[in-house]
Formats: C-alpha cells, structure tokens, sequence
C-alpha cells in the first residue's frame, strides 16, 4: 500500500482546525476531509454562541416561556452530557455559567465590580432547567453556551464520520482538540505539541498519541493580569470569579470529548485538587500549576482504549 | 491504561459515548426524513402460442410507497410507512393441454383484474446503549384481502460493536375473501396465519469487510391455495426455513463496495431454491453512486406441481399449477443511479427479471408454461430536515 498524507487546514469554531489524512488516492483524502470539515461546519453553525441564527441563540431566546422549546435528539445528548459533567464536578462545570461573560471582558484587563456579579449569579445553575418530555424550559434571562462540549464533540464526530468512511489514519484537531484516527502508517503515534500557555508559540509537553482524543483546557490567550493578579477566562459558577487553580490541562481520554470534560473540570477545581482529579482518572495528562511547574504522566505512546 | 478509570471517567465517558456523532451506526435518527418511492412493475405478455384464447396481458402494477423517519425524543424514533398498489391485468386461472399435447395458459376473464392495495404501518425503536428493541404493527387491504401483522425485534452489540446479535418475531392474520367468489364457485371466505423467527449475527471483520449470517423459520398455517385457480388444492400447513450469508467488502481504491449475499431455501411443500446476489455501489463523484446488481435464482418443483391441471383427481389431493410452484431459475440484472443533493436523495432504479424452467439447476419434470419475465423502474426521493 502507498499510502499519502493529505492535510487540509481551515477556520472553524473560532479557532485554527486541521485534518490529516492517509489514503491511497488523493482525491478520495480530499473528498473525505470535505465531508468532515461540513460535519465540523454544521456542529459549528448549530451549537456557535456568536451565531444568531444558531440553535443555542434559538434555545436562549426562549429563556422565559413557560412552554419551553422541543429538543432534538443530538441537543438532548449535549444536555445529558452537560448534566453529567455538572454532577461530577459538583457544580463547577456548568454550561449556564457563559452569563458572566457579558461582564467579564477578557479583551480588556477589567475587573467588574462585586455588585455585577452579583446580579447575574442568580441566572446561573444547570439545576434550575427543567423538563418537559423532549421540552427544555429555561428560566427567563438563563444563558446556555456548549462552548466547554462541542468543538471537542466535534473533532471525536468528525473521528467517527472518518472510520465510517474508512480512514485508518488521520487525525482531527480543531483549536486544539485533537482527535485521532488510529495511529500513522507502521503504527508511529501522532506527536501533539501542548502550548506553554506564558508562551503560546511555545510547546510545554509532547504527548503522542496511538488512538483517541486530546483536549486542553487553560489560560491561553484569554486571560489578563491586573494589578498583578492574573484573570483566567474560566468563570467558576459558584462565584462568578475567575478560577484560581492550575494554569492548563491536558488529557489524553478514548474520546476528546471525554478528555474535555475532564480537562476543564482540573481547571475548575483547586489546584491541588484539579491535580488529584486528573491522576484518579488515570490517564495520561500534563497540567502546568500556578508557579509555572509542569507535572506528566505517561506522555509517549498513548493508546486510550474505549470503555465499556 | 494502567490504572483502573475512576468512576467519574467512566460516567462521562457513557454520556460522550451516547452522543449521536461518536455512536455507531445503529443509532436514533437525529433528522426526520421523508421519502417517496413509485415503482412499476411489469410483466411481459404472454406469446399467442402460450395462451391460445383470451387475453394476454400479465400484471401491470403501480405501487406508491411513502416512509417518515423522526426521532420523537433521545432514544426513541417513529417509523410511519404507506404504500398503495394499484395493479391491473390477468393471472393465470388454469392450464390446459394444447392440440400437439403442450400445456398452455388459461389467463382470467377477459376484462382481466383491476385491484387496489392499500397498507399502513407505524413502528418504534428503542435504543439502549449497547442496541436497540423495537415493534411495528400494521394494517393492509384489498378488494379481497385483509392481512393485520405485528412485529418485535431486538439487537445488541457485542465486542466493541464488532458483533451484533438480532432477534426477531412476527405474525401476521390474514382474510381471504374472493371477488365474484359464486358466479365462479370459489371459497367465499377463508384465512390464514403466519408466524416467523429470525436470528442473525453480523460480524465486523476488518475496517473494509462484514459478514452477516441468518436463519429464519416460517410457520403459515390455514388457506394457502390459490381462489383464483380453476384447481388449486395445497396443504394447510408450511413450514420454511431460510439461511442467509452476507459478505460485504469496500475497495478503498476503487472507493465502491461489494455485496454478496447467499440464500438457501426450503419448505415442506418440497421447494428448494437457492438465490446468489451481488451488488456493486460505485462511488463516481462526491454526490453520485451507480449500482449495478445481478442476481440468479433457482428452485425445484413443490411435489403437488402440475403443469396440466387434472380436474378428474380426488379433490381432497394436493394439485397446483401455480407457476411459483414449478421447477424454474430466474436471472435478473439492474441499474440504480443515486444523487445526493444537499437535504435530497433522488434513486433512478431500472431491473429485468427473465424466468424459464432451463435455468433451473434442478431436474424439471414438469416445466411451466406460465413463467414470467417483466421490468421494474422506479424512482424515488428522500427529503431530510
């Protein structure tokens, strides 16, 4: 077999996205990598906060009607997976929390007053949307962003259109968020480079991957340092405070949406904790703390195998 | 992994896996899909020398098929199918011998037969994390045929979602009850019952290749004659049982996949029949598949066949013309174009179909003069949302 590697590089989700792909005929690899950047495109265009004619802006317009808004099944899966991700964070992840970004402006180091943020930590809480069959019913003024789910949700669909079309080596990374097709050709891992969130153009970690998916979660670009005190982007819901733990995560899971969830829940918690909740999980993982110390484990030949 | 997943990793890991875009293929549809089909099938007609008198125009059938696919929540889906037939022409109604001694055709009354068949069925699927369960029930009518039908199905997944195991069961009650049945002393009302079980297990076999194998059994019990015939006396009860194995194969390089698919059959009317298949899905540009199939079928005579109805044998013994029932091999050969356009799927399928008693690869005693041949064209349209 003489197996070429296409790569095809393009503008999704508002990050920098890439897929690479083996296959024989080039054309088909091209071919193959449009189905997966549409499949990008139309999660993209779907689930996007800044689209108003997405379904998130359908879905938060209708904060407030007490007959609520009928939704599909592939929304419905997003909203069990968010249930869950709140469940095991306590708390902390929580896709309602994206209000306080109307107040905290990460372009502008800006520190909102105590008063604003006290008023919107009132409309934040998973636990107050409720159910009616297939019908959401958000109170009036709620928020919700999948922002924390759906470009990891993304990169391991696009995975999964790419095996149904029989892809065995490639790899999907959008922003970030990789999600690999087996390994490279003679079983070589895929090297993914982990940015140094002080020096993004920097690497802080090799991890190479065999299978499955790689998320990252951290202060990168979007953070400020105000008098002295650095704001991260990551808005802790119980506060309405930026959170104070580690300053990037990344995991290596079976799925990149799994090792989202995991990754932006270490960033969530206290830093000592955030690194306890990465080594339970077992996975491979690099998290860089407060002081700039960078803690690894098991970075080479990383082969997360599906659970059951 | 070396150490065990934490509990946490293993929750979050069941919610991302359940998400429509990472599932397998056996998932809920997240899109209603509609789709229309109409097909015709038409038989040719009968040859001067196969049928002397009457008429000779065989069964010209038009048939509406309309399906709606939604999912009506996250796990479960609705599946809402109707069809309509209409269907004109003339069936075989007895069989003679001719002046040099060969049998030939007596087809139905000149003005022929006009029917129309009307079915409405809805279904459900469950799907639970590791496969699906799932029930129809159904409803379809004609001038002189009522049959009302329920079905069940499970499936599960097995070893990563390598191998699948499916379970199904139907039944089906029917009423018979022929048009014009006094003028021409036939039965005024009858029925029947049909029950079936099937088992298969799929099996992925690598990324390019699958192989699926199934049994079914059949259980028919009650009229099973034919009203229409002059003379047609068949046991109250079949049993059939069929095998069936698969083999699916992608050529990366050829970007088309393969299918082949074989079929033994048996019953206790005494037919035996095996059916080779193969198709071949032509992947031509981004949007665009040919699909060109052939298929050879064979089968050996029910031991009750007659070519010449015997109309002096006991009426309490088993005798039937019925070409279906006769030692005879078909080939067929189809083209279907597919086009993807967006939310759109237009199919263009065009099939010749040609019956004769020498393509059997069974001994044939007696070969049937009423064989057919016929075309089929449809075309169809699905629209998702």
């Amino acid at each position: 077999m003489n197996l070429s590697l296409k790569r095809f590089s393009f503008q999704a989700m508002g990050s920098y996205c890439e897929i690479q792909i083996y296959n024989e005929s080039r054309i088909n690899a091209k071919r193959i990598i449009r189905k997966l950047a549409s499949e990008v495109r139309r999660l993209e265009q779907k689930y996007s906060r800044y689209r108003s004619d997405s379904l998130v802006a359908e879905i938060n317009h209708s904060a407030g009607n007490k007959l609520g808004i009928k939704i599909d099944t592939e929304t419905k899966a997003l909203f069990d997976h968010a249930l869950n991700c709140f469940e095991q964070s306590k708390g902390l992840f929580d896709i309602t929390t994206g209000i306080l970004n109307r107040i905290w402006d990460f372009q502008s180091p800006q520190v909102p007053k105590q008063a604003e943020i006290d008023r919107l930590l009132p409309l934040i809480g998973f636990q107050k949307l409720s159910w009616r069959k297939s019908r959401l019913i958000m109170p009036a003024n709620m928020e919700i962003d999948f922002g924390g789910i759906v470009k990891e949700y993304a990169a391991d669909a696009a995975a999964k259109l790419a095996r149904r079309l029989e892809v065995q080596h490639g790899l999907v990374n959008l922003g970030g968020d990789f999600a690999v097709i087996g390994a490279q050709p003679k079983n070589q891992p895929w090297s993914v480079g982990v940015a140094d969130p002080n020096k993004p153009d920097n690497m802080m970690a090799k991890i190479e991957l065999l299978d499955g998916g790689l998320a990252s979660s951290g202060d990168y670009e979007r953070s400020f340092v105000h008098a002295g005190k650095r704001y991260s982007h990551i808005l802790n819901p119980k506060t309405g405070w930026p959170c104070t733990g580690l300053r990037a995560v990344s995991v290596a899971a079976n799925l990149c949406t799994v090792a989202g969830s995991l990754a932006t829940i270490a960033m969530l918690k206290d830093e000592k904790a955030g690194l306890d909740w990465i080594r339970e999980s077992g996975l491979s993982a690099v998290a860089m703390t407060s002081d700039g110390r960078i803690e690894g484990n098991r970075l080479k030949n990383v082969k997360s195998e599906a659970l059951e | 992994m070396a150490t065990n997943p934490s509990p946490s990793l293993i929750a979050l890991s069941a919610t991302a896996l359940a998400l429509p875009g990472i599932t397998s293929a056996d998932a809920p549809p997240t899109q209603s899909t509609i789709s229309y089909k109409f097909s015709n099938y038409a038989e040719d007609d009968l040859s001067r020398s196969e049928a002397p008198f009457g008429d000779l125009e065989r069964y010209d059938i038009d048939v509406h098929q309309f399906q709606f696919i939604t999912p009506i929540d996250s796990s479960f889906s609705l599946h809402i199918d109707a069809n309509y037939e209409s269907l004109t022409g003339a069936s075989p109604w007895f069989t003679s011998k001719g002046v040099n001694g060969d049998p030939i055709v007596n087809l139905s009354g000149a003005s022929g037969i006009r029917d129309r068949r009307s079915e409405f069925s809805i279904g459900t699927k469950y799907y639970l994390f590791n496969g699906s369960v799932g029930g129809n029930i159904g409803y379809s009518e004609e001038d002189d045929y009522r049959s009302s039908y329920f079905g069940l199905t499970g499936e599960r997944h097995f070893n990563n979602e390598m191998t699948t195991v499916s379970l199904g069961f139907s039944y089906s009650s029917d009423a018979i009850f022929p048009t014009d049945a006094e003028v021409f002393n036939r039965v005024i009302s009858e029925d029947k019952r049909s029950t079936s079980a099937i088992i298969s297990v799929s099996q992925i076999i690598s990324q390019v290749s699958s192989f699926q194998i199934a049994l079914g059994l059949t259980e028919q019990s009650g009229f099973l004659s034919d009203p229409y015939k002059l003379k047609d006396i068949r046991p109250d009860n079949r049993t059939q049982i069929a095998l069936t194995n698969s083999y699916r194969h992608f050529f990366i390089n050829a970007n088309a996949a393969w299918h082949v698919n074989y079929r033994y059959y048996h019953d206790d009317f005494g037919i035996s029949s095996h059916t080779f298949d193969m198709r071949w899905y032509q992947n031509l540009r981004q949007s665009i598949q040919l699909v060109p199939s052939v298929r050879f079928y064979s089968q050996s005579a029910a031991s009750f066949f007659t070519n010449v109805d015997n109309f002096v044998k006991p009426a309490d013994e088993y005798q039937s013309s019925d070409h279906r029932l006769s030692a005879f091999g078909a080939f067929s050969g189809g083209l279907s174009f597919v086009a993807n356009l967006g939310s759109w799927t237009a199919t263009l399928t065009a099939e010749r179909y040609v019956s004769n008693d020498s393509y059997s690869a069974y001994k044939v005693s007696q070969p049937s003069t009423a064989l057919v041949r016929y075309n089929r064209i449809s075309v169809g349209l699905d629209y998702t949302f």
